[in-house]
Formats: C-alpha cells, structure tokens, sequence
C-alpha cells in the first residue's frame, strides 16, 4: 500500500493533467453548447497531435516538420478504410478498386493508420536521425513537401488537389476525443519517464557525453520519431472523422505552425508545458478568432489578426523565455507543496511571527 | 603477472590531414592507475576517446580483455566494459541528478543493482544525496565533476577513464578530486587518468606516459621519469641538450 501511494506521489504529474483535463471535458459535456462542444473536441484533437510532437521534439530537441505529414498520411489512410465502398466510389470515381474495396470498423481504420504512418516512418527515418539542427531540421522541411506532393497530387488515392469528402455521420464524437487525449498524454508522460526517454533527453543535452555513456544517440530517436508519427496518424484519423472534409492543405505549415507555436510557447521539454501551452494557444485562438470577427462586421477589415498576434506571442517567448511557460519543469504535488512552502516562509520572514504563549 | 585490461598498440589517429597521434603503445593493469601526461595538443584526451570508440583510430590496435575494439561504436566500447567520464563535467544539464545518475548504469547492469550502487555512491558524494532532485546544470563545478565521475563508477568499469578531472576546479576541490581518485585506486578500480596537473598525477600513478605533440616521449615508473624530462616538455625548452 506504501509502495502504491508512493509511486501516486511520484508520477503525481501525470495524475494532474489527467485530472484537470477530464474534469474540464466534464464541465463543457455538462455544459452541453454545441459550439463550445464543437471548439473543445478539436481542442482535444489537436492536444494529441501536440503530445505527439512533444514526445520527439521535446525529448529529443530536433524540431520535426515532418510530423504534421504523418497526421496527414493517418487522416488519409483511416477515412478510406473507414468508408463505405459505394460512398467510395461516389466520391472520388478515380480511386484505385483495390482501396475502394476496403472497408473496417473505425477503431480498426484509425489503428491501420497509425501502423501506415508508423511504417513510412521507420523506413524512411533511420537516415535522418543521425542529423542534429539545421541539417536535420530542413531534411525535415524537405520530407514534409514530399509528403504534401504525395497526399495533393495521388489523386487515385486522396482525389488528388480536390477535397475528400468522407460523408456520413461523424465518427469522432466528443468523449471519443477527450478518451485518446486523455492516452495520448499518459503515453507522452511514461515515455519522457522510460528508460528510453530519459537516454533522449540525454543526447539532447549532450550527445558526445550520451555516447561515452553507452547512449545509442540514434536508436533512441529513430522509436522516438517513429511513435510520434504514429500517435500524429491517430490524431489525424480523429481529425477527418470529425471534420469530415480534408485536404492535402489541413496537413501543412499553418497545422504545423499551430502545434508549434503550443509547444514552444508552453515549453517543450515537458509534458505539463506542452499541455498548457495547448490549452493557452487554444484559448488566445479562439478569443482573437471573435475578436477579428468583431472587428470585420464593425467595417474593419482585421482578416488575420490571429495569425499575427499569435506569431508574435511565439517570437516574444522565444527571446524572454526560451523554456516556455513550464522551462522544463512537470507540475507535481512535490512542486506544488514546496511552492506553498516557500511562500509561507517567505511571509513569515517578512512579518515575524507573534511569540506562541499558548503553552 | 598481473592480468591486463587494456593493451594499446602502435595508435594513430588524425583528425582530417592534422595527425593528432602518432604510434602510441601504452598497456594498463588491473588495478593499476595509469597517467598521461603532457601539455595541451599532446593528444591525451585524443587517445581517451579513440579508446572510447569515439574517434576512430587510422591505424593501429586496441585490446580490451584480450579482444580488439578498434572501429567499435561508443555505446559497444561501453558496454564492454569502459566508462569515460570526459573532459569538461560534461553532465546532462537539464536532467536531475538522479536521472544522471540512472543514465550512468543502464549501460551494463538492470536497474535492480542501482540501489545498491546509489548508497555507495552517497557515502562518496555526500553532496549528491543532497542534490539528488536537482538538475545537474544547476550544481557547482566540482559538484559536476563528481555527478560525472559517480555516474562512470555506477556501470561498473573495468576500466575508468578520467579526462583532466581537476580542469578549472578550485585549488580545494582539486585536493577533493585527487583524495576521490587515490580512494577509488584503493578499491582496486583500474583507471587511465588524463591529467595536466602532472606532479599530482604522478604522486598517484603506477605506470606514467609523456606525450609530447601527438608522441610518446617516456613511459615506466613514475620515479624514473627525470624532472629535467617533464619540465623540458612543460617548458618547453626543448634547445637545452
């Protein structure tokens, strides 16, 4: 029983972000507005795109521009495996017959997805892992407009430039979202905390002295890299299931741009920064969103407004604080006890106590 | 005859065009501790890390345990058995102390020795019990360097290599440091000592090896290696014949 307690108090991280990101949900389910519904289940969406990037960039300190084309490749991937045939055929005429055959459950459509992802990943990464910075970040950039050519002009699979339209009914509901979110942040967590993490972040502090202590620099980041594109792909087949529409565009530098920009600003080193730099980003988002709205129906023309204060905020962080929001640090009962703690000293160091004469 | 844990021989190794070592045999014993000695550009730490497997040597061989490892890859050399604790108190800043330390033993041992491991490494480094959820970077100098070193010693080694362990260290820690390394060479550990504090080396070392720009110059006993030898090297006056 000590030893249970014990290990609660220790991943205590974990438990909090659990904690207040269900009771959140629970409160807009309760709520029930559909538009805030609607807001909060790409929220979620995205919150999983964002653990996924966290688990690679943040661990290994390799900015990943190819990630948000493996979020592309899952939302691909799992709409034609989730859709009817007929529909298939309908939709997009020119598809391959051997993939408008194809028809499974969605859960079963949104794992094929992610195994698509994850296998593209693995062949294709183990060459770009032994690239650290500027290197390997436009090796990165580079794989990523390959992919984009891929999913915009492979018409006989993705119907090419024009948009994909999955039809139906939504399959991604709500708690359907808020449930993989609530995964994909245990999954980020318990891999920054695994062995495997720890000898990532390791080679992100220094790679010469992770190799001298027996750190396989580029086995460590080739799992990484490959886990993070599959728990992208799940969010991606999240993504279409919910929208229902896609394009090759969803997948690109203004998606990208949004996971980073909630990652950088929240801190990327650590699960608790990624989470609430995604609650902030979302929450400033949404704001200037009906801010711009306001101020195009008053006659100005404020079209943008979001982007510009966003990428500002993003520039600002980078400059004051690098470490984002959390600088490394996860929130935890300790961290929190002992901020308690210091604060109480701190008052009674400024007004000293009155002498107890109680006994 | 004592059994023999690394055997060097006849070591090159050129960084591009630059030769930074030429032909160097050196052997170390177990539990022996072996000094290399010699001014900057000498090609000690050269030689560390072509041991360590992270360099590779342009000629010549490297024995570990009567098997070569010339061309093996670090983490391989590791797990073999060799532990570098490398020049600088290159600990992982952003990481706690005890990660540093956990990182330390995954290399040779399952995590089930490390407790044991850990105590010992507390009654060495007092110090690290204190810091123990700290991040390494925000210890002092000398505190690192021994985070470095505990985290070499928890994998075990069969032979420890220390790279210029008192660089840029107060004159009191520096005493600290050689205190630590002439314990550790009372527990039998084998370790091959980088040092430009010569004189202080020496005092501790059984075999010793000048190198002089990427050569070597002397190797044997401490006490035989002449003042006259090791203040021409230092020196560097080289004309006086």
């Amino acid at each position: 029983m000590k030893r249970f307690t014990d290990w609660l108090l220790r991943r205590s991280t974990v438990w909090l972000l659990l904690a207040i990101f269900l009771i959140g949900s629970f409160v807009i389910w309760w709520l029930n507005i559909p538009l805030i519904e609607d807001m909060f289940t790409v929220g979620a969406i995205t919150l999983i795109m964002v653990m996924g990037f966290q688990m690679f960039m943040g661990n290994s300190g390799i900015l990943s521009w190819s990630f948000v084309g493996y979020v592309g490749i899952g939302a691909f991937v799992s709409a034609i495996c989730s859709m009817q045939p007929q529909l298939k055929s309908m939709q997009i005429p020119v598809m391959y017959d051997v993939l408008v055959k194809i028809h499974m459950p969605f859960p079963v459509a949104l794992v094929v997805g992610a195994v698509v992802a994850a296998l593209i990943a693995a062949v294709i990464a183990w060459p770009l892992m032994r690239l650290s910075d500027a290197v390997g970040a436009i090796t990165q950039f580079a794989l990523l407009i390959v992919i984009n050519v891929l999913l915009a002009q492979w018409q006989e699979v993705t119907n090419g430039p024009r948009t994909f339209t999955l039809g139906g009914t939504r399959l991604t509901t709500f708690w359907v979202a808020v449930l993989v979110a609530a995964a994909s942040i245990v999954v980020a967590y318990f891999f920054k905390e695994s062995s495997w993490g720890l000898r990532l972040r390791a080679s992100r502090d220094d790679r010469y002295a992770a190799t001298a202590t027996g750190v396989n620099v580029i086995a460590m980041r080739y799992v990484a890299y490959v886990i993070s594109a599959a728990i992208g792909a799940i969010a991606g087949g999240l993504y279409s299931h919910y929208i229902l529409s896609i394009t090759a565009a969803s997948f690109y530098m203004s998606q990208l741009f949004q996971i980073m920009s909630m990652v950088v600003i929240g801190g990327s080193m650590s699960v608790s920064g990624a989470f609430f730099g995604t609650v902030l980003v979302t929450l400033a988002d949404q704001g200037l969103r009906q801010f711009e709205f306001f101020l195009t129906q008053q006659g100005a023309n404020a079209y943008g407004i979001t982007e510009i204060v966003l990428a500002i905020l993003m520039i600002l962080f980078l400059i004051l604080r690098p470490g984002g929001i959390a600088g490394g640090r996860e929130l935890s009962l300790a961290g929190l006890a002992g901020r308690g703690r210091k604060r109480k000293q701190k008052r009674e160091q400024e007004e000293p106590l009155e002498p107890d004469t109680t006994d | 005859m004592p059994e023999t844990i690394l055997e060097v021989k006849n070591l090159s190794v050129s960084y591009g065009a630059v030769r930074a070592l030429q032909n160097l045999t050196l052997q170390v014993n177990k539990g022996e501790l072996v000094s290399l000695c010699g001014v900057n550009g000498a090609g000690k730490s050269t030689t560390l890390k072509a041991i360590a497997g992270v360099l590779k040597p342009t000629a010549g061989e490297i024995i570990l345990h009567g098997k070569p490892i010339a061309g093996r890859t670090p983490e391989q050399v590791h797990k073999q058995g060799v532990a570098l604790v490398p020049e600088g108190r290159e600990i992982f800043p952003t990481l706690t102390v005890a990660e540093n330390l956990r990182l330390g033993a995954f290399g040779r041992y399952d995590a089930k020795r490390f407790a044991a491991d850990l105590e010992d490494m507390f009654t060495l480094f007092p110090i690290l019990r204190e810091r123990y959820h700290q991040a390494g970077g925000l210890l002092s100098g000398g505190e690192q360097q021994m985070l470095a070193i505990a985290r070499g010693l928890v994998s075990h080694p069969d032979l420890l290599m220390l790279d210029e362990p008192s660089l840029g260290l107060s004159p009191n820690m520096v005493d600290q440091i050689f205190q630590l390394i002439a314990g550790l060479k009372e527990r039998g550990i084998t370790i091959l000592l980088v040092e430009q504090n010569a004189e202080r080396a020496l005092q501790l070392a059984d075999h010793a090896y000048l190198l002089s720009t990427g050569s070597c110059v002397f190797a044997g006993k401490p006490a035989d290696m002449a003042r006259e030898d090791v203040a021409r090297i230092y020196l560097g006056g080289g004309e006086r014949a």
